[in-house]
């Protein structure tokens, strides 16, 4: 019995670890099962505005009601990152504002927790979702 | 069938996989209720001012400026410092004397800040000038005695009186040009 148990353990082991396995290139430019497309769109949302600078202080002061230590922004670039602790988990997000033509503003974020991406588009949809209010916009899905 | 589901859990407790607490990208009521603690309004001085007044406290602190982008009113600043804790180690030794064992206690730390400035009403428009909220966080990630690390948010809400109590001061200086 104790000998299945122990073979019963070693090939979980390998079939849950196996799967994380992954070379250093795979690790570098890892997407996970998703497409670009895929990520991209559920990253990124646009609001009807013109004003870069207040979308930015919005998500700065967004991630501040989060409990993220906003740690660089740069207003030309329209890159803003933070990181928050909770518990044993370090969230780190980087979200950028550019322009789509002269009316609208497009606005893309991604996390990771610990040592993996953010990957679950709720997260994504809570984190826009918190936007508006700080924002007083409503934001619309995609680029 | 107990044993499968034993070998599942004792893979997955090796494994040590995290999972996002639900929520996280939402802001709760606790949270809402920080931002009182964590900001303070200042009105009469120009943003620029009240950023150089800002990173003098910091500097007053014993912290170094990391980064800053005086366009959006962000500057983030860190110092290492020590972590002993009296009470901790007095915990420890404590624990030792009952088990044999030595127990990791806080040895130093990173207090990590980040400072943000915003206009009171921050459209391109109607820009009341002079208006504007200081708003700050801080953390720190302690590393103990056996190399291990851990991290926090502080909110201890004295804390941040006493900084903002230190900012106005600084602001003070700053108008009478000190």
């Amino acid at each position: 019995m104790n000998k299945r148990i122990a073979v019963g353990i070693l090939v979980t082991s390998v079939l849950l670890f196996g799967a994380c396995t992954a070379t250093t290139k795979e690790r570098v430019l890892d997407i996970g099962d998703q497409s670009q497309l895929q990520r991209r769109s559920y990253q990124t949302r646009t609001f009807d505005t013109n004003d870069k600078e207040k979308v930015m202080r919005a998500v700065i002061s967004t991630l501040q009601d989060l409990s993220f230590v906003v740690e660089r922004a740069d207003l030309l670039l329209g890159t803003v990152s933070g990181t928050k602790y909770q518990d044993r988990l370090t969230i780190r997000m980087t979200v950028s504002v550019r322009p789509r033509g002269n009316t609208q503003m497009v606005v893309r974020a991604n996390g990771q927790l610990n040592v993996k991406p953010i990957e679950d588009p709720k997260a994504y949809q809570d984190f826009f979702t918190s936007l508006e209010k700080s924002l007083f916009l409503t934001a619309q899905i995609g680029e | 069938m107990r044993s499968l589901a034993l070998i599942i859990a004792v893979t997955f407790s090796l494994g040590g996989c995290v999972t996002l607490p639900p929520n996280v990208f939402l802001v709760s009521p606790d949270q809402l209720a920080r931002r009182p603690i964590e900001t303070r309004r200042y009105d009469g001085i120009k943003e620029e001012s009240l950023l150089v007044a800002s990173a003098n406290v910091l500097q007053d602190l014993g912290f170094t400026l990391e980064n800053s982008e005086t366009k959006l009113g962000v500057l983030t600043a860190s110092k290492q410092r020590d972590a002993a804790d009296a009470g901790e180690i007095a915990g420890a030794i404590f624990v030792a004397l009952l088990t044999g064992q030595p127990t990791p206690v806080s040895k130093d730390q990173t207090i990590r800040v980040s400072l943000v400035v915003r206009p009171v009403q921050a459209t391109k428009d109607s820009k009341p000038v002079d208006n504007h909220f200081v708003r700050i966080t801080f953390q720190r990630v302690v590393r103990r005695t056996d190399n291990s690390v851990y991290a926090q948010t502080l909110d201890d809400k004295e804390l941040y009186e006493g900084f903002f109590e230190k900012l106005s001061k600084s602001i003070f200086f700053e108008a009478q040009k000190i």
